[in-house]
């Protein structure tokens, strides 16, 4: 085993589509149970960022990078480095709810029989404590095998937490997980992600300012493929030492 | 009514403009009825010609179908004809669903992995472009053609001879291209973040196809598949050169004794026999076809809504 401190460690990362870069030489780290907000303006890249952290952009042909990217020590884009093993360890939760067509039930037990799991006690307490922590068990606990499209947007979104949360990752990427919400479900998956840190590592793409102050410890802030500013978000909110992203935070950018 | 109503009233240019707003409203009423009156003169032409043709074949079919004297009814669909083409038609439909079933396990299975391998695992390019093209000229090949091709193909140059299996291939290579393009189509309407979730919990692409991106696609998939079933059901052009006929049932998939009779066919054939008996059993028999056909489309149906309903 590698010596690590951080879950994930990015070092000099420089992504591109093709020949557009869109990621600038991006070096940070992230502390572990901790939330960290990625905030900045629509196209700098936010969601490029987190695709790269779970190698999700390996699936778009013209996606290239540089740098290193380290989960747990160990270079993620090594040859022969797992990203099966990689993904498993990453959850990701994305901007528009997209449960899989299957009961309730199967939306968690889906990522767990993957990886092996596949004694019914054990997936039926999976099922029960994940979407407890989801804060989605009240809600479903009676009907297990409803088809998950049926709930509601703001119980899609809570029931893909409660799934990425099923295969126990120690990290987990969230990509504007509110913005396709209604503002009262919108409140309950921002405590949910309050909670959630005392387990897991968050990272968090977030458009808007004020949400990004109240559930971040760090912020991040990117700009045209830039980490501008990655500090603090009570020292961010305080006084950025960034112009532009004082001129993000009071709204005159973005 | 206030004053300034009233004023308004009086003034003569406001006055023409009432009487042309009228006129034109009338117009517009008129139109309106005009294009109701076309669509619904549209709708009865076209759901004429099914009333027509269900009471075409009824009329003279009926109670061969639905009747109960002896040889009637299910009496009809059980026995096998005699030599004179008396008794019943136990032998194509016993044949039609053997053509089909087996055209069925060759053809689905290849038109859906096709349609997940160009869609899936290749990136847009000419692969994509050749198999799309190839699929639609084939899926406009006239029958007759299909069926001259399975002759000379399957039955003269591979040797097969006339029989259920060259007669079955020769369907599954009309299916193909409505399957192969329906299934591309479910897939397509698959979004990608459905996959993507898939794949970062960590899941294989195959897993991922398998499990997510097919399973979302099923009701389109099997709404393309019924459609296929119920259309090479019907085709007789195929099968001339390619399943033979017979009197019983095929007792081997290849060679003599595997020519086989199917309801299209026999309905061709009866239907030009002058004794009036057996052209009353080729209508039965069309009748039972299309009654065949109808409950497939309506399955079809069925599927793709309970299952639309379950799942999306
Ligand atoms: N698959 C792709 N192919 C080519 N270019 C892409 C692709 N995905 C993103 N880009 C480009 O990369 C840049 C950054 O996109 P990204 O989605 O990371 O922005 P973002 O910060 O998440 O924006 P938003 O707030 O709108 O979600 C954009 O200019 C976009 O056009
Ligand atoms: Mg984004």
């Amino acid at each position: 085993m590698n010596e690590w401190e951080h879950h994930i460690e990015v070092q000099e990362l420089s992504t591109w589509f093709g020949k557009k870069q869109v990621l600038k030489r991006i070096s940070c780290y992230f502390k572990d149970n901790t939330v960290t907000a990625i905030m900045g303006p629509s196209g700098c890249g936010k969601s490029t960022f987190l695709r790269t952290l779970n190698r999700l952009n390996d699936l778009i042909p013209s996606f290239r990078r540089k740098g290193i990217v380290r989960f747990r020590g160990e270079d993620i884009f090594s040859p022969g480095y797992s990203v099966y093993n990689l993904r498993k360890n990453i959850g990701m939760v994305f901007q528009r709810p997209n449960p899989f067509p299957m009961s309730v039930r199967d939306n968690i037990t889906y990522g767990p029989k993957l990886h092996g799991v596949n004694d019914e006690d054990e997936l039926d307490d999976l099922v029960e404590s994940c979407l407890k922590k989801a804060a989605l068990w009240d809600e479903v606990k009676d009907d297990l095998d409803q088809p998950a499209p049926n709930l509601s947007g703001g119980q899609q979104q809570r029931l893909c937490i409660a799934r990425a949360l099923s295969v126990d990752p120690p990290v987990l990427l969230m990509d504007e997980p509110v913005s396709a919400l209604d503002p009262i479900s919108a409140g309950k998956i921002e405590e949910l992600v309050v909670q959630l840190k005392k387990d897991y590592t968050i990272i968090m793409v977030t458009h808007n300012v004020q949400q990004a102050f109240r559930v971040s410890d760090q912020a991040a802030f990117l700009y045209l493929g830039e980490l501008v500013e990655f500090d603090k978000t009570s020292r961010i909110a305080e006084a950025p030492t960034d112009e532009r992203t004082e001129a993000f935070i009071t709204g005159r950018i973005g | 009514m206030t004053h300034t109503e009233r004023t308004e009233q009086r003034t003569p240019v406001n006055g023409t403009i009432r009487i042309l707003i009228g006129r034109y409203q009338s117009f517009r009423e008129l139109k309106d009825l005009f294009f109701k009156i076309l669509l619904s003169v549209a709708i009865i032409v076209i759901v004429a010609p099914f009333f027509l043709v269900l009471f075409e074949v009824a009329s003279i079919g009926f109670w061969q179908v639905f009747g109960s004297s002896s040889g009637q009814g299910i009496e009809f669909f059980l026995t096998f004809p005699g030599p004179s083409l008396e008794g019943g038609i136990r032998n194509a439909l016993v044949g039609t669903v053997e053509l089909v079933v087996i055209a069925s396990c060759v053809g689905i299975p290849l038109s859906v992995l096709g349609a997940v391998y160009i869609n899936e695992y290749t990136e847009p390019g000419l692969t994509k472009s050749i198999v799309e093209f190839t699929s639609d000229v084939l899926a406009g090949v006239p029958s007759i053609v299909i069926g001259a091709f399975g002759f000379a193909f399957l039955v003269d140059f591979l040797k097969l001879g006339m029989g259920v299996l060259a007669g079955s291939l020769t369907l599954s290579f009309m299916m193909i291209p409505t399957v192969l393009r329906t299934t591309q189509e479910a897939l397509r309407s698959v979004p990608q973040s459905l996959r993507e979730a898939s794949l970062a919990l960590g899941a294989t692409k195959w897993s991922t196809t398998w499990n997510v991106t097919l399973r979302a696609a099923f009701p389109g998939i099997i709404t393309g598949v019924l459609l296929a079933v119920g259309r090479i059901m019907g085709e007789t052009a195929p099968l001339i050169f390619t399943a033979g006929n017979n009197l019983i049932v095929p007792t081997e998939l290849s060679g003599s004794g595997s020519w086989v009779a199917s309801l299209p066919y026999t309905i061709w054939a009866y239907i030009t026999d002058p004794r009036a008996y057996v052209q009353e059993k080729a209508h039965g028999a069309a009748l039972g076809l299309l009654i065949m056909v109808l409950i497939i489309d309506l399955i079809a149906n069925y599927i793709s809504r309970r299952v639309t309903r379950r799942l999306v």
